[in-house]
């Protein structure tokens, strides 16, 4: 009904896209269609499979492996999953905040170096890197024989294979996946808005309190997800560095579509995980008042 | 609040600052006196706002000291100072509404929560913000936020405001108006105001006295007019209105009389009082509004010819480009007073009347 | 036998898509109808021109591979696996058509049950005459028709002799309270079951909801003492000083004895069982000959003693074990003392219970 109707896409901002916002999208839904929809449909549809005597799945409708998740051992998996995950993000949030905040405010030049410093350890394989340190740590490793050397201690701590370490594994692992977004939105943060707190009375805890905490907001939230969820399903550092002493619900997913040889199970444990981290991030986002 | 004159609010004393090789200020000494309104004026990265910023607390003297009513504060983190800064970006709490932004520094200071919604109160009444109590700073104009952000510093009651040209990013109209409802504010509350801009006409306009600065050094310390008539040096001449810069022979002396060949153009006679002895040579300021034309001879200090080689059209004024027999150009500015009546114009030959006390003794730069 | 280790880095390769796959293989026409055995005849079946090798990682040497190719101009594409069940799992899917897989002697079991392996033709692999008597007609393949031995071990007790004096004989021994902490097991469901099932008298085999729940008990007590759970590399606890004592596979014993003769090997006085992985060509392999070749080739005692310098498991080649040197054929964890071992069979569905139990356990410490 206007004149203007054969030119549809220049009015597009505000409606569905059109053909050309398709087009440019097409490469991302495509990935997220083969590699992210498609894995998790085929899960969504073994998790109410069964498997046969070699461990293939077969294709028969059952509740079975989800009533099984709700089994206490699992649940107190679980838990204690989240309970790592959690104390993992606190130390990587206490840790990382000051890092971030300390490049995000360093002078450019500085700035391109220290971040990169942050990211070198990416270069490594991880693997590699989770074996240096089960090397620091052992009972007669580096950093025992420093401390004994120092007499700091009388006997060799025992770290390695125990929940110390594999919490000092996963902190090392996740504190780039914190420092990275906090360094984003500290890096936005007008300075002079830090300057006006001091300005106004707020000595340095409270105008971090009022005024930097609460700007830089978005980068704690985008941190805090990226540690928190992929520490709950890590395996290989609670095998490696833990000694697979406490199995995390990771393990226990990893261990189903290995040794134990039961898909379905292991797809019904993943597809609880993933509504729990839905559930999270919906009422992470949901409970954001600073969205202006 | 005390506005007695000879009480100095801030003391400068000797502070140099440098940032690696360059020295942002270099050996400054200025004393603000207490209730008056003082401008920092100079070009971009003459110091100024290093000077501010090392009053206000956001950088450390390298060398010298600060005081703030008395107090050395030169190692005083900002917040504890007994200064507010209004921000030249304003700088709001952008998570905070208009309320909460006024009343920030006071809940920092810890005043009792129904004094400080009082005095917010008042605050918001004084910059006319009534009614924007709480929006969020993205959803008010330019100059509402400037008003908060001198709102939200004057609520704690400083003893100094220090101003980082906070009209610059407002348009031309609004900031005038701006000018005029600061130095009001300024003159009700009787705190003393440190006023930096780059603006030489916002510096006129609102100021009790003015540091001229350049290159870390302030050249000139005065109130508007002594600034404008009597510049020390070449640089505040032309940084503050327009000048003719001249530089001539000391041709006799007798006293403060001193009497200049000017290079291809006229001896002019002047009242020199800073004229070393056996100064050969001497650079005079003179503002082109000073210079008298006649299309006859008057009497006059002194009396040159000369022609007008340029005439510009300028609304309220013409600029003229005057040139001497000698070759000497130098600009002049008369009114329109009336486009009726006959005035002067291009290629007429008209005689340059200047009196002895607008010719000015400069030093160069 | 790194499985577990080889199992993260697969799935991590998953996780980070950079799993690399071997082409597949052009139909390999001039391999032998499907069922794969064609009788001896004159003119020999000639191979085709590559052979798509799923094994083990760390578990054939790359000279091996090399030597094979340069004889036969066959190209072998090796492609690693962690444990059993992810090969069962790759085999299933049919992505690539593997043309010899190396699977443990339950598997075997399980395949030939479900009738996915080719009989082997033994005209092609003469050497087979060069296994040990004793590990032929087995009950996984009780005709030999489908496998030949690859390495065979046994799971027995490594103890540090520096550390602990007292004489250590079965499971019992290893997990008393005394040790607590100082002990490296197998981090494998079944392999723990089975020992807590040899420690009381019943056979590793007997796996069932009874036995299950009356070996929980001990098994419960058990894992609250150990320290690490490791099936890739447990000599690394040993060597690091993490431990002193443990269960492990006799490879790694093996190279914990070569390393340092404080390493002892002990197979369990309970009963000790002996694992067996194999060579077997899936039915649906295009390259069937020049699999049997592959097969020949290794069972040359020369061949065969590279593979045991590597890897120092049991060697099933009688021929040759006779090439190797009497320091390594004296190495008490790979030749162990003759003795009747059981072997692990199939035990289907089950396996999720043992699972269960163990994580169970282990969630409950």
């Amino acid at each position: 009904m206007t004149p203007t109707a054969g030119l549809p896409d220049t009015r597009g901002a505000e409606r569905a896209p059109g053909l050309r916002g398709w087009l440019l999208m097409a490469p991302l839904l495509a990935w997220l269609g083969a590699f992210v929809i498609a894995p998790t449909l085929i899960m969504l549809v073994y998790s109410f499979c069964d498997r046969d005597e070699l461990g293939q799945v077969v294709f028969t409708f059952s509740w079975s492996n989800y009533t099984r998740v709700f089994d206490p051992t699992y649940l107190k998996i679980l838990l204690k999953s989240v309970y790592y995950a959690a104390i993992t993000t606190a130390i990587c949030l206490v840790v990382g905040y000051p890092v971030a905040y300390w490049v995000g405010r360093a002078p450019e030049r500085v700035r391109n170096k220290l971040l990169a410093l942050i990211m070198i350890p990416f270069w490594t394989s991880f693997l590699i890197r989770t074996y240096a340190w089960m090397t620091i740590l052992k009972s007669e490793g580096p950093l025992n024989s420093l401390l004994l050397y120092l007499g700091m201690i009388s006997t060799p701590l025992d770290i390695l294979y125990t929940p110390t370490a594999v919490v000092i594994g996963l902190v090392y692992s996740y504190l780039p996946f914190m420092i990275l977004p906090i360094y984003g939105s500290v890096e936005k943060l007008d300075n002079a808005l830090v300057e006006a707190a001091f300005d106004l009375g707020a000595g340095p805890v409270r105008a971090f309190a009022s005024v930097i905490a609460p700007l830089t907001r978005p980068g704690i939230v985008a941190g805090v997800m990226l540690v928190f969820i992929p520490a709950i399903g890590m395996f290989a550092i609670t095998d490696l560095m833990g000694g697979a002493r406490v199995p995390m619900i990771g393990n226990v997913i990893q261990n189903q579509f290995g040794q134990a040889r039961d898909w379905p199970f292991g797809a019904a444990l993943g597809m609880t995980v993933l509504l729990l981290f839905a559930a999270t991030f919906w009422l992470t986002t949901k409970k954001d008042p600073s969205a202006t | 609040m005390s506005t007695d004159a000879k009480e100095v609010m801030v003391e400068v004393r000797r502070v140099t600052k440098t940032f690696d090789e360059f020295t942002a200020v270099s050996d400054v000494s200025l004393e603000i006196r207490a209730g008056e309104f003082i401008t920092l004026l100079g070009p971009s990265g003459c110091g100024k706002t290093t000077l501010l910023r090392m009053i206000s607390g956001f950088e450390t003297p390298t060398q010298g000291q600060i005081f703030i009513a008395g107090q050395d504060v030169t190692h005083d983190p900002p917040y504890r100072r007994d200064a507010n800064q209004v921000f030249q970006s304003y700088a709001l709490f952008p998570h905070m509404t208009v309320k909460e932004n006024i009343g920030f520094g006071l809940r920092m200071k810890k005043v009792p929560k129904s004094e400080a919604q009082e005095r917010v109160r008042e605050a918001i009444a004084m910059v006319s913000l009534g009614g924007m109590e709480d929006r969020k700073p993205s959803q008010l104009s330019g100059g509402q936020r400037q008003r908060v952000a001198l709102a939200r510093a004057i609520v704690c009651r400083p003893k100094v405001l220090l101003l980082d040209e906070p009209l610059s990013a407002l348009d031309a109209k609004l900031r005038h108006a701006m000018q005029v409802e600061l130095k009001h504010l300024q003159q009700k509350l009787g705190i003393t105001f440190v006023f930096v801009t780059h603006d030489q006409e916002e510096a006129l306009t609102m100021s009790d006295r003015i540091a001229v600065i350049n290159q870390g050094k302030v050249e000139q310390l005065g109130d508007a007019t002594a600034i404008y008539h009597q510049p020390k040096t070449t640089f505040v001449a032309n940084f503050i209105g327009q000048a003719n810069i001249l530089e001539g022979r000391v041709v006799s002396r007798a006293g403060r009389k001193v009497t200049l060949r000017l290079e291809g153009g006229p001896e002019v006679t002047l009242l020199a009082d800073d004229l070393p002895d056996d100064a050969t040579t001497a650079m005079i300021s003179v503002r082109p509004e000073k210079i008298l034309i006649r299309k006859q001879r008057e009497e006059s200090d002194n009396v040159f010819e000369a022609e007008i080689a340029e005439e510009i059209f300028k609304g309220a004024t013409d600029q003229l480009m005057l040139r001497t027999p000698g070759g000497l150009e130098l600009w002049a500015v008369v009114a329109n007073e009336s486009a009726r009546q006959a005035t002067v114009h291009k290629g007429d030959k008209v005689f340059c009347h200047l009196h002895f006390d607008d010719i000015v003794v400069v030093q160069g730069n | 036998m790194k499985r577990r280790l080889f199992g993260l880095i697969f799935l991590l390769g998953i996780f980070f898509g950079c799993k690399e796959k071997p082409a597949p293989t052009p139909a390999a026409s001039a391999g032998p109808g499907p069922s794969g055995s064609g009788a001896p005849t004159a003119d020999k079946p000639k191979p085709g021109k590559e052979l798509n090798l799923f094994a083990w990682s760390e578990y054939v040497p790359q000279e091996v591979i090399d030597g094979f190719s340069k004889e036969t101009g066959i190209k072998v594409n090796y492609e690693t696996y962690a444990s059993n069940e992810e090969m069962l799992s790759k085999l299933l899917a049919g992505g690539t058509n593997y043309d010899l897989i190396q699977p443990s002697e339950y598997v075997i079991e399980a395949l030939v049950k479900q009738k996915k392996l080719a009989p082997i033709d033994w005209s092609l692999v003469p050497n087979f005459k060069n296994i040990d008597p004793k590990l032929k007609g087995l009950a996984h393949d009780p005709e030999n028709k489908y496998s030949v031995p690859w390495m065979t071990g046994t799971v027995g007790i490594v103890v540090n002799t520096d550390k602990i004096k007292d004489p250590i004989k079965g499971y019992k021994d290893v997990f008393q309270k005394k040790y607590k902490g100082r002990i490296v097991s197998l981090n494998d469901s079944r392999e723990m079951v089975a020992w807590a099932l040899e420690a009381s008298g019943l056979k590793s085999n007997d796996i069932t909801p009874e036995n299950l729940a009356k070996v929980k008990p001990m098994l419960a007590e058990w894992v609250k003492l150990v320290k690490v759970f490791d099936s890739d590399s447990p000599k690394t606890a040993f060597l690091n000083g993490d431990v002193d004592i443990g269960v492990v596979w006799s490879g790694e014993a093996a190279l914990l004895y070569q390393n340092n003769k404080k390493f002892s090997y002990i197979l369990p006085e309970e009963g000790a069982h002996l694992f067996i992985d194999s060579l077997a060509i899936p039915d649906s392999a295009p390259n069937k000959v020049g699999a049997m070749m592959f097969m020949d080739y290794i069972l040359r005692p020369e061949v065969s003693k590279l593979v045991s310098e590597k890897f120092p498991y049991t060697n099933p080649n009688l021929e040759a074990r006779k090439l190797l040197t009497p320091d390594q054929l004296a190495n008490p964890a790979s030749y162990p003392p003759a003795g009747e071992r059981e072997t692990f069979r199939d035990i289907g569905k089950i396996a999720s219970e043992v699972d269960k139990l163990v994580t169970d356990l282990k969630a409950s410490n």
